[in-house]
């Protein structure tokens, strides 16, 4: 027995060591999501959101994940990144007609071009360092021009609109930046699936590039555990958020005229369907939400047509109603808390046959108008001024309907205020005089004491960094709109600083204006089941936030062709003058006649000297006879003949070697 | 007397060093000019910015398509695009380009990975690339990581003129330039052979400054001669091939990976008429007949395999190292139907190194072997010799008639 033992124990140990890692590589998930829902301006928004976890083994460096792509992994753990996020987007989000006030369009409304915004792990001293390096780093990755952003003069250091995270913060956007198919292509590549399976593959290059606004970010977290406050795991997020018009064609004329909204499904909007779940994937479900507007529009029509009793509507009623009819019956409804808000269908992705694919439609019965929520204030910025000389930024916030309702309920009690941060960041080309920053109130200026709580202002300086500033404001509930000026000088660019298409103009990048007293999240009933990182992510009470458009400053470009035809012109002038000044003083025309004659007289003297040579020998051969004889009997020792032999037969072997 | 026999043995034991030493500096480059080729790299550059120039990006992103068809995975491909045309705004088929109006083939594709864009295709970069001299924090795929094995395609496109090319409309480079760069990759040992290959207008100019061996250059005009697009598409509003481009392309359509077709065969496939410009070769810097070197040399990624009884071992390196370069010559007319009979000639080979092992032992007797080799190889040096002594002889008799006075 005590012989066996040993023996017994060995397989054993193994069977626990492959529990164990069975254990570890378990706590590596992905989980696949998409998100539909129409919107109020006829378009469709398509929110793809991809969640890949993995723990984070400190003692292992070279560690090498199931899931989890390592090229992410070694970048977190050799730039020690704590949260990074990394946006490409084209066109802009339309805040007044797909809303403000979700966490959809607080999270993943991004300025155009790229944005990226890093936290690091380093000491105070290393953050530049460590910024640089992950630019160049995410250029490679990414196929951008991300490095861009490693000079000092095109990322600050914002303190107060992102997280708390004081010092360590970079922030940095490329608002020229185009977004095509060699950007997404890397970022389908960190999916276990990439586009071959699953929600990705229905990513068709040309419909996602055809849509009004498309964003692909990549989110990086390291959530600390509660238990010790050390970091547990790495969590990658990719989202795609693309707004696409449904085809009208296929559904006919009739809608247009009728203003019913166009019908769409997965395989008109994307032109394919999905042929199955990725395998690998703990999660794989597409949600459809249907906003407040419609689910009120469709009680009001219920109690209208029939009395139908509230706990009689199962998923099959949800599928058929009279607004709208939904081509797959979904698993499971979820409602907001509040009455007649906005639901969301769930439906879960199986393995489906070659000949049974998944697509969803909706199509539209009954003509619905509603519009989405806002932000508490609808942000624009714009430029004023003419010329090349001067000009001045304004950011103008103009109230929406959920003040109005605030400063309605509110006007009982104390005065309320809203809370307004915001961040505008200036290249330093665009010399910003912050003095003459002003403030108008429901259009009657005002003093910038009374409304400003905090700023914060780091000036620019020529050719190393950019302006920032940093202003939390207070307003009145009541207030109508407010404008935010300040006055700036065009600067002048070095010739060799000019990008290659100065004439277009150059661009400041967005400003952010957050609310933080807002927070956007959607309250389902059903909290406690719900697994999926995205329905998480929409309950989340995150901070209200949205940016301005990306202003374009035509600077004063010099005639790029001036200098070369200056320096032409002075030439010609130049060589025209000393030319003839030197021909005049120098000529001398008996020295040029006498030369041309020389060189008559030399023609041929080479062959004629040769040919006299060689008659000369002839002739005086027998004269030098009694020489030869000598000489002739030490030519065969002679140290010059045999030097000459041996030359000729290394030549020979030379030669030889090389016409191999 | 004793003096000069003394003088005249120090004279030949002089010469006979001199020549030792000439051939073996001998060996050694022709060793160092046939290292066996290890892998290929292209490097395709479209220099043009705006709309208008959407050719010359169809150019480049063709090429992308034939190398990458052709087994060149994109880590090796530096892809450089001035500008973005497939997501321009002017762009009515957003995320594809096309090079034929008949719409058939979208060049972009879906898995496009593109190196250098926009603003970072400039001069500077791209001589970088060429040389090597990066930031250290430029990542590998930005880099070009040739070694000297390595066959380089380099294809460029854009407007040029006399002795130079136009990058972004805003800077040049000249045919110093260029050939500068060549000089400092070949001395750096970053290529062994580089096909330059150059649609622009006056292409020919760009390879006037060219001295380093191994470079092989295709333009497609001459000096003072235009390169013209092939055709216009409609629908996209510009013109969308260049008629060199368009024609190599023809030409590239038809093969595979495994076809043998030769760089003449390319060259010759060049009409004059329909590119409206002569296509310029330069080809005296490179060594090899062009009849025997397979396309697939540079536009293809094609390995061959060696077949090894030991992996690992102190000395096989160098053994198969030099068993490779004996085969060169020979290989690339073997088609590559044959390739057991390749094997077996390796293998056969390497069995003799094996034998001689004893030669290799120190370098002198490396190259004695090497000289050993070479001449028992030739039956006719002999008496080939032997005449060209021969022959010598009586120019010498006269040169010492007329010199002697």
């Amino acid at each position: 027995m005590g012989l066996l033992h040993p023996k017994a124990t060995f397989p054993l140990s193994l069977v626990f060591l492959f529990l164990f890692f069975l254990m570890a590589s378990a706590e590596e998930e992905f989980l696949e999501e998409l998100l539909l829902k129409p919107l109020p301006d006829r378009k469709v928004l398509a929110h793809f959101h991809f969640q890949n976890e993995a723990p984070l083994a400190a003692h292992s460096f070279a560690r090498h994940h199931h899931l989890f792509p390592k090229s992410i992994s070694q970048l977190v753990k050799k730039f020690h990144i704590k949260t990074m996020e990394l946006s490409f987007t084209q066109g802009r989000w339309n805040y007044e007609r797909w809303g403000g006030f979700d966490p959809i369009s607080s999270h993943n409304a991004k300025p155009p071009g790229v944005e990226l915004w890093a936290v690091f792990d380093v000491p105070q001293h290393q953050v530049d360092a460590s910024w640089k390096n992950l630019t160049h780093s995410l250029s490679g990755l990414f196929c951008a021009s991300i490095n861009f952003l490693e000079s000092s003069t095109s990322y600050s250091a914002p303190e107060w609109a992102f997280q708390s995270a004081l010092g360590s913060l970079r922030y940095g956007t490329l608002p020229r930046e185009a977004v095509c198919t060699e950007n997404l292509t890397p970022w389908l590549k960190l999916l276990p699936c990439r586009d071959k399976a699953g929600l990705s593959s229905l990513m068709d290059r040309p419909s996602i590039y055809r849509s009004f606004y498309h964003s692909q970010r990549l989110h990086l977290a390291m959530p600390t555990a509660a238990s010790n406050g050390s970091k547990s795991g790495i969590i990658l997020e990719q989202a795609l958020t693309v707004v696409l018009q449904p085809d009208n064609q296929k559904a006919g004329i009739d809608h247009v005229s009728t203003k019913i909204q166009p019908s769409w499904s997965l395989s008109s909007i994307f032109g394919r369907k999905i042929s199955g779940r990725c395998v690998v994937a703990k999660l794989s479900n597409i949600y459809l939400h249907v906003e407040r507007g419609p689910v009120t529009q469709l009680e009001n029509l219920q109690k209208k047509t029939s009395k139908i009793a509230a706990n009689d509507t199962g998923p099959e009623d949800y599928r058929r109603n009279s607004v709208f009819e939904l081509s797959v019956t979904p698993e499971r409804v979820h409602t907001e808390l509040e009455k007649s808000s906005s639901s969301l269908y769930e439906y879960s992705i199986k393995d489906y046959k070659d000949i049974e694919q998944f697509d969803l439609g909706l199509t539209w019965k009954h003509p619905v108008v509603w519009s989405s929520p806002h932000a508490p204030l609808f942000a624009s910025r714009f430029l004023m001024g003419s010329g090349n000389e001067r000009g001045a930024i304004a950011i103008s916030l103009k109230s929406t309907e959920v003040t109005e309702g605030l400063a309605a309920a509110n006007n009982v009690e104390e005065r309320c205020k809203l809370q307004v941060n915001v961040l505008q960041i200036v290249p330093w080309y665009v010399k910003v005089y912050y003095h003459t920053l002003q403030l108008l109130v429901d259009e009657r200026p005002q003093v910038l004491t009374d409304f400003v709580e905090r700023m914060r202002v780091s000036p620019s300086e020529d050719k190393v960094s950019p302006g920032v500033m940093e202003l939390v404001l207070q307003f009145p509930c009541e207030m109508k709109s407010a404008v935010l000026s300040i006055e700036f000088d065009k600067g002048f660019l070095h010739i060799d600083e000019y990008p290659p298409d100065a004439n277009q103009g150059f661009d400041i990048p967005s400003a952010i204006i957050s609310f933080p007293d807002y927070h956007a999240g959607l309250q389902f009933l059903d909290k406690s089941q719900s697994k999926s990182p995205l329905l998480s992510k929409l309950q989340e009470r995150s901070p209200v936030l949205s940016y301005t458009e990306v202003l374009l400053v035509p600077l004063t470009t010099p005639d790029f062709s001036m200098p070369y035809n200056v320096i032409t012109i002075t030439c010609t002038v130049f060589a025209l003058y000393f030319g003839s000044l030197l021909n005049v003083l120098r000529r001398r025309v008996g020295e040029e006649e006498r030369l041309l004659k020389n060189k008559e007289a030399k023609k041929g003297v080479f062959f004629r000297r040769l040919l006299t040579n060689v008659s000369a020998k002839l002739r005086g051969r027998p004269s030098e006879s009694p020489l030869p004889p000598p000489s002739s009997s030490s030519l065969f020792v002679n140290s010059k003949l045999i030097f000459r032999v041996l030359i000729v037969a290394g030549i020979a072997v030379a030669w030889q070697y090389y016409s191999q | 007397m004793g003096l000069s026999v003394s003088e005249l043995l120090m004279k030949v034991v002089l010469m006979i060093m001199l020549t030792f030493l000439s051939y073996s500096v001998a060996y050694s480059s022709s060793s160092y000019k046939t290292t066996m080729h290890t892998n290929n790299w292209a490097v395709l550059v479209c220099t043009s910015r705006f709309w208008f120039n959407y050719r010359h990006m169809a150019n480049t992103l063709s090429l992308y398509r034939t190398v990458k068809r052709l087994g060149i995975p994109d880590e090796r491909i530096i892809l450089m695009l001035a500008d973005d045309m497939a997501c321009n705004a002017r762009n009515k088929y957003p995320a594809q380009v096309f090079n034929n109006e008949n719409h058939r083939l979208n060049l972009y594709g879906d898995n496009v990975e593109v190196d250098y864009r926009g603003y970072e295709v400039t001069v500077e970069n791209f001589l970088r690339v060429l040389t090597g001299r990066h930031e250290s924090a430029v990542p590998r795929s930005k880099r070009l990581l040739s070694d000297e094995g390595s066959h380089i395609l380099l294809y460029m496109t854009g407007h040029g003129g006399d002795e130079f090319l136009k990058f972004q409309d805003s800077e040049e480079l000249q045919s110093h330039d260029l050939a500068d760069a060549v000089k400092q990759m070949e001395e750096k040992r970053r290529f062994k052979e580089l096909l330059i290959m150059v649609d622009t207008c006056q292409a020919s100019t760009l390879f006037s400054q060219f001295h380093s061996p191994g470079v092989l250059a295709i333009g497609s005009s001459m000096k003072g001669e235009n390169s013209y697009s092939h055709h216009l598409d409609s629908d996209v509003g510009v013109s969308v091939v260049d008629r060199f481009t368009f024609y190599t392309l023809a030409f590239f359509e038809r093969l595979n990976m495994y076809d043998n077709a030769s760089l003449s065969s390319l060259f010759n496939s060049y009409n004059p008429n329909l590119l409206m410009s002569t296509a310029y070769y330069r080809m005296d810097l490179y060594q090899c007949h062009l009849e025997e070197v397979p396309v697939t040399n540079f536009f293809a990624s094609v390995m061959k395999t060696i077949h090894t009884d030991s992996a690992y071992r102190s000395w096989s390196n160098k053994n198969i190292a030099e068993a490779k370069t004996k085969n060169m010559s020979s290989d690339q007319s073997i088609s590559d139907s044959d390739r057991n009979f390749l094997r077996k000639l390796d293998e056969v080979d390497q069995f003799n190194n094996l034998t001689a092992e004893d030669y290799v032992r120190d370098s002198v007797g490396q190259i004695w072997r090497a000289i050993l080799s070479t001449v028992n190889t030739f039956d006719s040096i002999d008496t080939f010799v032997c005449y060209g002594m021969l022959l010598m002889l009586p120019m010498l008799i006269f040169s010492t008639w007329l010199s002697s006075k």
